[in-house]
């Protein structure tokens, strides 16, 4: 079974179209042209969908980077490191 | 009683006197018999309106709070939303598809009865119908806790400053500085004092001396292009200081009774492009269509065509949110149709840029970037500002034909000025770009104006009010009033 980290890392390459080696710890909201405010509310439907949660307005700019979004997902329950 | 006028200048300062005389527990039956008072004059048996819907929304809060799970909260949240648009609907739509209706039915040749029916449009209905809507929302998502306090809830539904034409707030930002004992403060009381003598400036000497040149040419039958050029893009001033004049008077008198509202203007002239102008331009109204039809829209989308779709029907709305009128509809499928395709374009414009070298000249690009924008917005607003959809489509015409932008053309069409209108305007124009120049390169001009000598800074305060009171035109109500 695929663990969250993989279903994260291949959410924002299905979501934002990017290349294996383009997703990183560093990569951040804006910094990318993909990762641009239309991308990312894609981006935020797509890891709705992969780990079942709701992520509402307000969190919706809190997921501002790669590391952001992990942080932001661990909170809503999704388990990074024991799983 | 309009904000610009003696009586309001009175009636306010009446009411910052008793405000910081009474005690914080009566404060609340001041603003609301004050703000009752004020939406009175302006509305007359509305107020009866106001009432009920503040009633309504109010009730409507606590049942929302009181469901036990979501789905039946969203479900009263969807009621009440619903009794509100209609109350709205009525009002303001109405004899909008009545209308249209009928135009459809004759040329169906259908049989239509339903004549044309005299309603009169509350005033203030769509900011105050935009912010229960918001207060319902947010109580449903868990987000706001339903107001118990009848008196503090109805202040929010109607606090006189921002009840006409906003800034639209949310209930979690406004209710509780109500609740909070709020003290005579120098710095409230002078910093509102300035942004109200700066709305003043902004609205009778630019916006209300534009007001009749722009409509001299709009309401002409047959402009000649470079007229309708010029004065399509002297509208798009006045709009903007007419708006932002409203926005100043209602965000500096707040501020004097110790009520911050939000900034709803950020220069939005200067901005680089569609998405760019709608974060600077009616802030308030764009974050609520954020959050309250486009996020919601987008919801599982995971296209970028899909959310080109929510784009366009969240411009719609926001276009038929400011007139019954299919020239408004017009203008929200323009700003919709320039996201999207501004969006979709990007990266090629992008390339373009790069390949003419555009990019090494980070200045001139930017400049380039804010002329297209601010020529964009023009040319949206000549339907904003036509009065039929058929006059939209001629003046649209004359505003793309190359031939009106002959520069003799439009040397000709400043004609439409007399010279002392003119001089008058240019001086005062000039004075607010110099304000924006400080607000651009400092945070506010008015913190910049305060580390300035006592001579100067006076010497300022008396040129804004002098210039009102000898030069300052009146007369013309608020464009955005009368949403």
């Amino acid at each position: 079974m695929m663990k969250n980290i993989e279903k994260y890392r291949n959410a924002f390459m299905d979501a934002l179209e990017l290349e294996e080696d383009q997703v990183s710890e560093e990569l951040a909201l804006g910094e990318t042209r993909e990762w641009d405010s239309l991308g990312h509310m894609i981006l935020i439907s797509t890891m709705e969908d992969v780990f079942d949660v709701s992520i509402d307005a307000e969190w919706m700019t809190e997921f501002d980077s790669y590391k952001a979004g992990k942080e932001l997902l661990n909170r809503l329950g999704v388990d990074f490191v024991n799983e | 009683m309009t904000f610009i006028s003696i009586e309001f200048l009175l009636f306010f300062a009446g009411i910052v006197f008793t405000y910081y005389l009474v005690p914080h527990k009566w404060r609340w039956i001041l603003l609301l018999a004050a703000s009752y008072s004020f939406y009175a004059t302006l509305s007359g048996y509305f107020v009866l309106l106001l009432l009920i819907s503040t009633v309504f929304t109010y009730f409507t809060g606590i049942v929302i709070e009181k469901q036990e799970t979501k789905q039946q909260k969203k479900r009263a949240m969807l009621v009440g939303i619903c009794v509100l648009l209609f109350f709205l609907g009525w009002f303001k739509y109405f004899n909008f598809v009545n209308d249209s209706i009928r135009a459809i039915s004759t040329y169906m040749n259908w049989n239509y009865a339903i004549p044309y029916q005299e309603i009169i449009l509350p005033l203030a209905i769509s900011f105050y119908t935009f912010q229960a809507v918001s207060y319902l929302v947010d109580i449903s998502r868990g987000k706001q806790k339903a107001e118990r306090h009848y008196g503090y809830f109805s202040i929010y539904f109607a606090f006189f400053p921002q009840l006409v034409a906003g800034p639209i707030e949310r209930a979690k930002k406004l209710l509780p500085q109500f609740k909070v004992e709020q003290t005579l403060n120098y710095d409230n009381i002078s910093y509102g004092m300035k942004r109200i003598a700066w709305g003043f400036f902004k609205k009778t000497l630019i916006a209300d001396r534009l007001a009749p040149i722009v409509a001299s040419v709009y309401d002409s039958p047959d402009p000649t292009g470079s007229q309708i050029v010029l004065a399509t893009v002297l509208f798009s001033i006045q709009l903007y200081a007419d708006f932002s004049a409203l926005s100043d008077i209602a965000i500096g008198c707040a501020r004097m009774l110790g009520i911050r509202l939000t900034e709803n203007f950020k220069q939005p002239h200067f901005a680089t492009s569609i998405g760019d102008f709608w974060n600077r331009w009616h802030i308030t109204l764009s974050t609520w269509l954020r959050d309250y039809i486009f996020m919601p829209l987008c919801k599982g989308k995971k296209k970028r065509s899909e959310i080109y779709v929510a784009i366009i029907i969240t411009f719609l709305i926001s276009g038929i949110w400011h007139g019954a009128a299919w020239t408004f509809v017009l203008w929200g499928l323009i700003h919709g149709f320039y996201r999207a395709f501004g969006d979709h374009t990007k990266h090629f414009r992008g390339k373009v840029a790069t390949f003419i070298r555009l990019d090494q000249s980070p200045s001139l690009h930017k400049w380039m970037k804010i002329t297209i924008t601010f020529l964009l917005v023009c040319f949206s607003r000549v339907f904003f500002r036509s009065d039929s959809v058929t006059v939209a489509f001629e003046n649209a015409q004359h505003f793309l034909s190359p031939s009106s932008w002959s520069p003799s053309g439009i040397i000709v069409a400043f004609e439409m000025f007399s010279l002392l209108d003119l001089v008058i305007f240019s001086f005062f124009f000039i004075v607010m770009q110099l304000y924006h120049y400080i607000e651009r390169k400092n945070t506010s001009t008015w913190n910049w104006l305060s580390q300035r000598p006592a001579v100067a800074r006076f010497a300022v305060y008396v040129l804004i009010v002098v210039s009102v009171l000898v030069f300052g035109a009146t007369g013309q109500g608020f464009v955005y009033g009368g949403f």
